[in-house]
């Protein structure tokens, strides 16, 4: 007699001992997921293959995501929408936006007047924390936080953004292969 | 005769400069000797492949992909790779047995592929009578490599690994050995060729005679291997890598080869004694219609394809089951493979002896011939399947009574020896 007292089995889980059920379930399941990678195209989750090809294929991120900002310009005349308002730099709770902004002189229905247009835009991507409240904020639709997502540099001066790689964006490798 | 046309054309070149004699029996075979070579080695180098393919399937990744197309060329750059390592040998290390070692796994199992029948006439390099004896005999010399790997390194994983390799591979060996025995009473031949001749003119594969052989087969294959889900001489979780945790560099892939090598060894000698080798049942009308060496390419194209197929079965097994403890391990190996198999051949020459004293019983034909193998008519192939089936369960069910609690019996001897050094005689002990 066995010193630890078991459950005396069933006949019926006598029979599935016997005949090994269980391996042959498992066997089974493993081949279900193999036919199901070898016959899946589109790789739907939870038939078929999980994995991502990162940098050849984008990944599809949520529709909320918010990644680097942009400064949008006017797709026709190419002049920036910004109109240094500032509105976004009070909005920022990690107050990581500096507008600052410049004097010209224009012409206006014959008579000078001085406007106020955008001199330059520092953005430090290392403290914000990407809530888009400074899109909200932003009177014109200028500012905008994109989907794009990567922003690793190799030092600290790297984050920090100025109006050209707001505006144009920046360099990233694009792998096709 | 069209196909394939340069083999006779380089026949015909090789006899304006050497004699037939030397043609045939030295530089044929050698041509033979480094196809077979080629091939194996793709084989085994693929077999990594696909391994890795088909456990990533099982896992729902993708596995290798961005060396080639789908990763096919993988293989080729983690040979690259292991090349340019460095070949570190320890200090303490007994030089030259660790040197040696990878080369006595590699020869061992390669040297299985030269009886191995890939097809007919010249895709086999030595038709040996006693092929079966050889391939068991050379390929259990793997196990010596091992040893000494293990030994040699000076590290108690690799040691430990060794012990636990040897034990294994030799309580195995004898289930795999007395497996085959069972389909030897069906070809009458140890020679492998013979085996797939006689399946062939019977028409018949003798896993369906020998389901419960094929099966011993296959797991003590699989547990001489060194395979999971018995691969406890290299149980990562326990003993790092085993009795090769201190090779690294070629010597390294060289026991890594050895090891897919022995798996297509067992893989090929399954296919030939119970799957019918490279018999299929169409090919021999191409022989009938004059395609000689298409015939021979195709029946080669059977044989691995089949042999794949066992491959397959390794590859799912491995990432479908958990490693069995030790005991365990040792339990299948005696208490269960070795007896069946031994069930096994008591049934199968019953059948035989059954099925000779049925013919010509009552007019009931049973036997056509005996001369190339023991071909049967319908009425014996029903006898004998009906038997090999039958024997299935038999031997599960004989076995499952001895072995009901055997456990138990040890747990006895356990509590009897406990009660001769403490208990005074009559009360029952306590653990």
């Amino acid at each position: 007699m066995p010193l630890v007292k078991t459950p005396k089995p069933t006949f019926a889980q006598k029979l599935k001992r016997f005949f090994m059920i269980d391996l042959l379930k498992g066997m089974g399941l493993t081949l279900k997921y193999n036919l199901g990678a070898i016959t899946d195209k589109d790789a739907v989750a939870g038939k078929g293959i999980y994995t991502e090809q990162y940098p050849k294929v984008r990944p599809d991120v949520a529709p909320r995501f918010h990644g680097a900002p942009r400064l949008n310009m006017d797709p026709e005349t190419h002049d920036t929408l910004c109109i240094a308002c500032n509105l976004c730099a009070i909005a920022c709770p990690e107050d990581c936006i500096d507008v600052i902004a410049m004097d010209v002189e224009i012409v206006v229905a014959g008579k000078p007047r001085r406007k106020k247009v955008l001199d330059e835009f520092i953005f430090d991507t290392s403290r914000c924390m990407f809530c888009a409240l400074c899109q909200e904020a932003c009177p014109t639709s200028c500012l905008e936080l994109t989907q794009d997502f990567e922003l690793a540099t190799y030092s600290r001066a790297g984050f920090v953004w100025n109006r050209e790689m707001l505006e144009q964006g920046r360099e990233t490798v694009k792998y096709t292969s | 005769m069209l196909l394939l046309a340069p083999v006779d054309v380089l026949n015909e070149l090789l006899l304006k400069f050497f004699s037939a004699d030397t043609v045939n029996y030295f530089i044929w075979p050698l041509i033979q000797i480094g196809l077979v070579v080629t091939l194996v080695a793709l084989w085994v180098a693929y077999a990594t492949y696909l391994e890795r393919k088909i456990s990533a399937f099982m896992q729902a990744r993708l596995g290798p992909m961005r060396v080639g197309p789908w990763g096919l060329l993988q293989p080729i750059a983690d040979g690259l790779k292991l090349l340019t390592k460095e070949d570190f040998i320890p200090e303490k290390a007994d030089r030259w047995i660790f040197f040696f070692a990878p080369y006595i796994a590699v020869a061992s199992a390669f040297i299985v592929f030269s009886v191995i029948p890939f097809g007919p006439d010249w895709a086999v390099i030595a038709d040996v009578n006693i092929g079966l004896l050889l391939v068991l005999a050379v390929s259990s010399v793997g196990v010596l490599a091992l040893i000494l790997a293990g030994w040699s390194s000076n590290s108690k994983y690799a040691l430990l690994g060794g012990l636990r390799s040897s034990a294994q591979m030799v309580s195995y060996e004898v289930a795999m050995g007395l497996s085959l025995i069972g389909s030897l009473m069906f070809s009458r031949t140890l020679s492998l060729s013979g085996m797939v001749a006689a399946q062939g003119s019977d028409s018949i594969w003798y896993i369906l005679y020998q389901p419960a052989g094929f099966l011993i087969f296959l797991i003590s294959g699989i547990a001489e291997n060194n395979r999971a889900p018995f691969d406890l001489p290299e149980a990562e979780s326990e003993l790092v890598a085993g009795f090769h945790t201190e090779y690294s560099g070629m010597r390294w892939s060289l026991f890594f080869m050895a090891e897919y090598a022995a798996m297509v060894v067992v893989a090929a000698v399954a296919t030939t004694v119970y799957l019918g080798g490279w018999y299929f049942p169409f090919v021999y009308g191409l022989e009938a219609s004059g395609y000689h060496n298409l015939y021979v390419l195709v029946s080669v194209l059977v044989f691995l394809v089949k042999a794949s197929i066992i491959l397959y079965i390794y590859f799912w097994l491995r990432w479908t089951l958990p490693r069995f403890r030790y005991d365990q391990l040792m339990d299948i190996g005696w208490k269960w493979l070795i007896p069946s198999a031994l069930i096994n051949i008591v049934l199968s020459a019953f059948a035989v002896f059954l099925v000779q004293g049925l013919n010509g019983w009552r007019g009931i034909q049973t036997i056509e011939a005996i001369d190339r193998g023991l071909n049967l008519t319908a009425t014996g192939k029903g006898v004998m399947i009906a038997f090999g089936i039958a024997g299935l369960f038999i031997t599960g069910a004989l076995l499952a009574r001895i072995n009901w609690r055997s456990r138990d019996f040890n747990l006895k001897t356990q509590r009897r020896n406990i009660r001769l050094v403490n208990v005074p005689k009559g009360k029952p002990a306590r653990a």
